[in-house]
């Protein structure tokens, strides 16, 4: 009984080296599911050490050691596989037989097979899938109270005298076998305990950083403001739990959430030098609050202690930075410095994404402005020249002009919506339509095939427009025979195809890139239907122009 | 006054037929609607005063007054809708442009000009530009010709045929107008050649000469213009 106290006693020593072990750096490679050689050649020094170890704090009984030297061969086993194991064991006995007694070659020996025991168990779960297992105490336990079973039965079967050894095992069998089960079983216990601890930081920071990701991309389509920047810090520091988040722009405060806003307030200027170099020199800074202290510029009685300091940039500008502060009393841990680089460089691409999609926006919102406007002068000459010469003769057919004239250019004002229905475009092209017939007389035929099916079908605004004065414009009206527009609509193979035809095959490539809204409209309709829809020209030289567009047809058509 | 209206639009030509018999000043020969009906009527009518719109199909206003003899050249009156043409027309030194709608105090003015220039008794000379596409007369269409594509113009009795390797075609334009606003050359008194089409000039002699065009064939050279050719090319 009382030598059962003393290997617990001794197993005790272990366990404190199994802790500061599970601390210290060496064992990180073990979290991970693959060993590299360097991690195995650690693993080995270290476990052998661990043998070594047990022997030396062995209690000597009847020229023999009781001891609990099984711990370091059977873990490595168990942890590295078989060659590890056994080579820890090897080590372990040898040692041992090298301090003599008449059990020395048959502890050696039980000590390499004990180790050889732990990598086949390790062997076994790996063939079986549950290597989950390997840090599983009640497996360390049942390997080890196996391999101590063996150990005694090769020291009965090697050791002679076998009185001698019958009696010594008589002795140390029980409790050998339980501290050294309940050893490898309580170390394994410490690393399990590490490791999960690792898994759960890991799975917390990953967890808040796609938290903080999810809440902030979604308002950053306008850039950053007053407004996002102050509910940008507000989710930063609500997710991270920092003491203050700061957002700056390049000069002031734009936000500040937590301790020490009494003093530091949004919209003053930037004071702190760390903040300045950060901006200046487009990196981040960090002051961990004890080999650098932030120290307040603003206040004595800051509580503020530490900060970490990203810029924020779009491609290569810096537009302001992003600060993170711990007060004094509480450390800036690794996962929040993490987070915040990370967090910012994730807005910096945003922000880069958005100022981009703006301005592809912003190019194409102008160029259609710039094709409604550049239109309508001459058009709107041409309308009243021929309704002023009208007006002589047929006063009736002149008000009719006018109320289309008025339409059209009501039509023209008031579409500031994206889509339009295809009923809304043909009434506003209807318009227009009608005054080129007043103007042209006989020299435009106009041909209309639409089906009806198709009028709710919703297109983008001023689609169609661009194209008929095109056919109108630079076809028809300059030919001297009568020129034939035809518009047309119809299903086919589950899109609607709109088609704009003139008799005039005037179209000339190197025309459609500028001023024609071809390629305006084109991109308008790729932009909100994808790649497969658009427009397409067929041109005959001084026959026919044909603009087919097409649009997709699901859930448009009522 | 006899006036000649041009313009594609027929509510323009009505427009401005109404405002210049209002005025009590003139006799509308005609109303065209485009360029070639234009010098048909020129060249049947003579008129005093041609009222030409610049934008038109095909042949422009602008491209017309190049297209009319001086012989038959009338004072010209500018009429467009668009301001930008309106220093253009200055350019080309016409009488004068009316800008649509036409005011009825502006146009009294364009009277006022055009009755001093007749009572000058001046005949209207025009810069005007080169013609690079001759107009020519299909059965039912019209096809621009390029001069470059030119092989040679030939004008007899019937009127004046331009040459080129796809064919002949009739067109408005006179010889001596082809000859001031092109690149073909006089080479008899009924022929134009264009040099960049000569294969070979042969001469024969008492100073004649023929020459053959790159498309195989062959045009007379009269005896002062194979002068004329021979100072041009040093032969």
């Amino acid at each position: 009984m009382e030598l059962l106290f003393r290997l617990i006693q001794a197993m005790s020593v272990f366990l404190v080296i199994a802790y500061l072990y599970c601390k210290s750096p060496w064992f990180r490679p073990l979290t991970t599911h693959s060993l590299r050689t360097r991690d195995r050649i650690y693993l080995y020094f270290f476990f052998s050490a661990v043998s070594i170890l047990g022997t030396y704090l062995g209690i000597a009984i009847q020229d023999a050691i009781a001891n609990t030297r099984a711990i370091g061969p059977v873990l490595a086993g168990i942890i590295g596989g078989p060659l590890l194991g056994t080579a820890v064991g090897l080590t372990g006995g040898l040692h041992r037989y090298s301090l003599g007694g008449f059990t020395a070659f048959s502890c050696g020996l039980s000590t390499t097979v004990e180790g050889m025991i732990g990598g086949l168990v390790h062997l076994y779960l790996k063939r079986t899938n549950k290597t989950d297992l390997v840090f599983d105490p009640k497996v360390a336990f049942t390997t080890t109270f196996f391999a101590e079973m063996i150990q005694m039965a090769i020291i009965l079967i090697v050791s002679r005298p076998y009185l001698d050894a019958l009696a010594l095992v008589k002795v140390i069998a029980i409790p050998m076998i339980l501290s050294s089960s309940l050893g490898t079983a309580l170390f394994v216990s410490i690393g399990r305990d590490q490791k999960n601890m690792y898994e759960r930081v890991a799975a917390i920071s990953s967890a808040k950083a796609f938290k903080i990701a999810e809440r902030t991309l979604n308002f950053l389509g306008s850039g950053i403001n007053q407004k996002t920047a102050v509910d940008l810090a507000k989710i930063i520091h609500e997710e991270t739990g920092v003491g203050a988040v700061a957002i700056t722009d390049r000069d002031k405060v734009m936000a500040f959430i937590g301790h020490g806003s009494d003093h530091h307030t949004p919209g003053s200027s930037i004071v702190s030098s760390l903040t300045k170099a950060a901006i200046a020199e487009n990196k981040v800074i960090f002051a961990d609050g004890e080999r650098e202290r932030y120290i307040c510029p603003l206040s004595a009685t800051c509580p503020l202690n530490s900060v970490l300091v990203v810029p924020l940039h779009i491609d290569n500008d810096v537009i302001g930075t992003i600060k993170l502060y711990e007060p004094r009393n509480k450390q800036f841990l690794n996962m929040n410095k993490m987070l915040g680089e990370g967090i910012t460089n994730l807005l910096s691409n945003q922000l880069l994404l958005s100022r981009y999609e703006r301005q592809k926006n912003l190019l194409v919102q102008t160029e259609l402005k710039l094709l409604q406007a550049q239109v309508n002068p001459h058009f709107l000459f041409n309308s009243l020249n021929t309704i002023i010469s009208i007006t002589r003769n047929n006063a009736m057919r002149a008000r009719e002009l006018l109320i289309h004239l008025s339409n059209f250019f009501r039509k023209n004002l008031k579409r500031g919506n994206d889509l339009s229905t295809l009923e809304e475009e043909l009434d506003q092209v209807n318009s227009y339509l009608q005054i080129e017939k007043a103007r042209f007389d006989d020299r435009l035929v106009i041909q209309m095939d639409i089906d009806p099916a198709l009028l709710k079908l919703k297109i983008p605004t001023f689609t169609l427009q661009p194209l008929i004065e095109n056919a109108i414009k630079h076809g028809i009206s300059n030919m001297l025979g009568q020129g034939i527009a035809k518009i047309s609509a119809y299903r086919n193979d589950g899109h609607a195809l709109i088609e704009i035809e003139d008799n005039a095959g005037a179209f000339r490539e190197a025309d459609a890139g500028d001023g024609l809204g071809i390629k305006i409209v084109d991109k308008r309709i790729k932009a909100l239907f994808g790649k497969d829809f658009g427009t397409a020209v067929y041109s005959v030289p001084d026959e026919l122009t044909r603009v087919t567009i097409k649009i997709p047809l699901e859930g448009h058509v009522q | 006054m006899r006036a000649l209206i041009v313009d594609d639009e027929i509510h323009s030509r009505d427009e401005l037929e109404a405002l210049l018999l209002e005025t009590g000043e003139f006799t509308i020969l005609g109303k065209c609607s485009n360029a070639l009906e234009a010098l048909q009527a020129m060249k049947r009518e003579r008129p005093d005063a041609l009222f030409l719109d610049v934008q038109m199909p095909v042949i422009n206003g602008f491209e017309l007054l190049g297209m009319i003899d001086e012989s038959l050249m009338p004072n010209v009156v500018f009429v467009t809708a668009y301001d930008e043409y309106a220093l253009k027309a200055f350019e080309e030194n016409t009488l004068d442009y009316l800008l649509k709608p036409v005011e009825k105090g502006r146009l009294a003015k364009t009277v006022r000009k055009l009755r001093r220039a007749l009572n000058a008794g001046e005949k209207p000379v025009y810069s005007s530009q080169d013609i690079k596409k001759i107009p020519c007369v299909l059965s039912s269409r019209i096809k621009l010709i390029s001069t470059a594509e030119v092989d040679y113009v030939r004008s007899n009795e019937a009127g004046v045929y331009v040459v080129c390797p796809t064919g002949e075609y009739f067109t408005d334009l006179t010889l001596k107008v082809l000859e001031n606003k092109t690149n073909l050359v006089r080479c008899h008194k009924q022929y134009l050649v264009n040099i960049d089409r000569i294969d070979e000039i042969i001469l024969h002699e008492n100073m004649l000469a023929e020459i053959k065009t790159k498309s195989g064939r062959t045009i007379p050279v009269s005896r002062r213009h194979l002068k004329e050719l021979r100072g041009k090319w040093n032969f």
